[in-house]
């Protein structure tokens, strides 16, 4: 079965204009990810309007093509200026920038290269082995337990809110507004229109993401005049030869920080709300404690270079584990995907490995395919990487801004969209100006009509809200939901506060409950397994205040 | 004084009082078990109850906070009107020239009016020397017939036309 659907996707990518998208995205990807201040999220966001005309796993392959080409990018700006392109490469340049500068900057572009193909191809691995097992989980869930899982991802955006976590939850809370605005898709009856046509048709999801990411961005870019009217990157054009051969035996000869790295890269990937900005410097310093050479970190140590570039090409991987497993975005590129699905009428949920196994296929395979694009393209065109990095941003901008109306335009043919656009544009950038993260405002209208519907569907079956706590798969959910929302205040106590011993066995402790309830012998040993993990945590932690006191 | 975000969460809780009246007038068809206003009134209910919070951790903010505050805004931003509007004078006139060219739009249709705003954009944030205006033109002209002929011949997409120039 996994063999056809594999078959069957391959077939339906390994056409010459997918692939074409695919390179064409790829490259995309890569330039977003050389330019400093460039998001691979705004990347993927103005890939969409490209992607309407497109047969939905051709979109998606586009898309991941510019996912996986951002990550990448990253690197070489990082690694030949010591300015990381993108956030995921921060940690990159700790050690490929001094390698660079000490006259080895083809060996330290080819282990960039070749630990986030070798990380990419980890995460692939992963993906296809973990997605469809975690999927047909999903099979099992009900109403009320789809509900709760949307419940979970949407207690992600006190994650996602960083420092600030009541500004999070406002700006997802407004996000889950603004998805009610227009018709409701259940009775067909007009939500805030105030008497307003425009309004009641509601907003289209492009225009707002749109408005609200890549507007807003680009109008904070040219804040600043002078700055403004600056190259993107001072770099030189520059005729280096990646070291292949060499990178690749340097690689290899490290693998345990190579796997290790990548692992960590999946892992961060499939918890919401972490991205390949944290996974890069997780990787880097757990590379660097394993290290029996720590010191040589941050000189140029090619360690230092490959645990931070595997992990980031990996971490796409877990995010779209998450994604395909349980319908759910792991961050906001992922939900930019789910939202192009939407547009297709594809609707992702845990059962979407199941009903729609070629386009699922198509994204683990596009993905995979990604990996290897993204290599030939650095390898290849590393000098025009560079030149088009030399373009000043008050230039780019402004052409990206009339992009960004035409692209909006083009997915209904209406011009109120670009309206909406615009409106939404400057939404995002006070927004920005007040410091309320984005990203929750996004989850927010993605999963805003998701929820209502499935707690719509749940309603109708039955009106008991006490379903929602005798449902094991909901009550799961509704635990960790609970546990996520006091994550972050965990995060800034932990170690300091006695509660913060307590935490880890309670969550564990608690999800026992459901697991029992879910019958047969796998999961209630696996409760058995948390109780015994959680008594030796509180153990721990009660030793240990005795001990301090 | 007020701090910044006291100002913001009084904004916040004064749209959320709006929303909240705007809920109880959604037409309840009488069909169904959740009624249309249900899902959004419960969103405004708990948004209603985050800016809440808000606020009151904005007024509780401990004066050190506040002084941090006020020097890091200090540091970006003066406090006269004139002052915030030329720390914000790129983006406002970007926001002015995209409002005006949608506008504008059913005069001169995309293909004219976005090779203005390029061209008026590029002007603006980059300077007006001779040399440059012909470059920025240059760049406006053929950035903007770029797109418009990828999605219109590329895409099949029917931009909108102006009639000033029905044709295109």
């Amino acid at each position: 079965m996994i063999l056809e659907n594999v078959a069957a996707a391959v077939q339906e990518l390994a056409t010459f204009q997918t692939l074409l998208l695919m390179t064409v995205g790829a490259s995309a990807g890569l330039i977003a990810g050389a330019i400093p201040g460039f998001t691979i999220a705004m990347a993927v966001v103005l890939t969409l309007p490209f992607t309407f005309g497109m047969q939905a796993s051709q979109g998606i392959a586009t898309m991941i093509g510019v996912y996986v080409g951002g990550l990448s990018g990253g690197l070489m700006s990082g690694i030949l200026i010591g300015i990381p392109g993108t956030p995921s490469s921060v940690a990159t340049t700790f050690d490929g920038f001094p390698m660079a500068r000490s006259g080895d900057p083809g060996f330290a572009l080819g282990l960039g290269v070749w630990s986030s193909f070798f990380g990419g191809i980890i995460a692939t691995v992963l993906l296809v082995a973990v997605a469809p097992q975690l999927a047909r989980v999903g099979l099992e869930f009900q109403p009320w337990d789809y509900f709760a899982l949307i419940f979970f991802a949407l207690t992600v955006t006190a994650s996602l809110a960083g420092d600030n976590m009541i500004k999070g939850l406002i700006s997802g809370a407004l996000g889950l507004i603004i998805a009610t605005v227009g018709e409701d898709d259940i009775n067909g009856v007009k939500r805030f229109d105030f008497g307003f046509e425009y309004l009641g048709e509601g907003f289209a999801f492009l225009p707002v993401l749109i408005g609200l990411f890549a507007f807003s961005q680009l109008m904070s870019d040219v804040r600043d005049r002078v700055k403004a009217r600056k190259a993107l990157s001072e770099m030189q054009a520059v005729s280096i030869k990646i070291e292949h051969g060499r990178a690749v035996k340097t690689i290899i000869a490290d693998w345990i920080n190579l796997v290790r790295s990548a692992l960590i890269g999946v892992f961060t990937g499939v918890l919401p709300a972490a991205g390949s900005s944290i996974s890069n410097i997780l990787a880097y310093d757990q590379a660097k404690k394993a290290s029996p050479v720590p010191e040589k970190f941050g000189s140029g140590y090619s360690g230092g270079i490959i645990a931070p570039e595997a992990a980031n090409n990996a971490t796409a991987g877990g995010a779209l584990i998450t994604m395909m497993a349980l319908g759910i975005p792991g961050d906001v590129i992922t939900a930019v995907m789910l939202g192009a699905l939407l547009i297709h009428d594809v609707v992702p949920s845990p059962a979407f490995i199941t009903e729609q196994p070629k386009i699922a296929y198509s994204i683990f395979i596009a993905f995979f395919f990604a990996n290897f694009l993204v290599l030939a393209l650095q390898s290849g065109a590393l000098r025009g990487f560079v030149l088009v990095t030399k373009v000043r941003m008050y230039v780019l901008a402004s052409i990206i801004l009339v992009y960004c109306g035409i692209g909006v335009f083009s997915l209904n043919n209406i011009e109120n969209d670009m309206w909406t656009l615009a409106v939404f544009g400057v939404v995002g950038y006070m927004m920005r100006i007040l410091k309320f993260p984005l990203a929750p405002m996004i989850l927010g209208v993605v999963l805003g009509p998701i929820a209502e519907r499935w707690l719509s569907r749940s309603l109708a079956l039955s009106t008991d809200p006490m379903e929602f706590f005798t449902h094991p798969w909901s009550l799961f959910f509704i635990i960790v939901s609970v546990f996520s929302i006091g994550f972050s205040w965990y995060q800034q106590e932990r170690g300091k506060k006695a509660w913060t011993f307590y935490y880890p066995p309670a969550l564990m402790l608690s999800l026992t409950v459901p697991l029992f309830m879910m019958g047969g012998f796998v999961r209630p040993a696996l409760a058995v397994l948390l109780i015994g993990l959680a008594a030796h945590l509180f153990w721990k932690a009660t030793r240990r205040r005795h001990s301090e006191a | 004084m007020l701090s910044r975000d006291t100002i913001v969460s009084i904004a916040l809780l004064l749209f959320c009082g709006f929303l909240i009246q705007a809920g109880f007038q959604i037409r309840d068809p009488q069909f169904g078990e959740l009624s249309p206003a249900a899902w959004p009134q419960a969103v405004s209910y708990v948004l209603t109850a985050f800016c809440m919070i808000y606020f009151i951790q904005s007024v509780l903010a401990n004066k050190a906070d506040i002084a941090a505050a006020k020097a890091d805004e200090a540091a970006v931003r003066h406090t006269g009107v004139v002052d915030w509007l030329r720390y914000y004078a790129n983006p406002i006139a970007c926001f002015a020239l995209y409002f005006l060219f949608l506008a504008t739009l059913p005069f001169f249709g995309t293909l004219i009016g976005g090779t203005l705003l390029v061209f008026a954009l590029l002007s603006l944030l980059g300077g007006i020397a001779p040399r440059q205006i012909v470059l920025h033109a240059a760049i406006a002209v053929i950035s903007v017939g770029a797109m418009w002929s990828l999605f219109t011949f590329g895409l099949r997409v029917l931009l909108p036309r102006g009639e000033i120039m029905p044709g295109i």
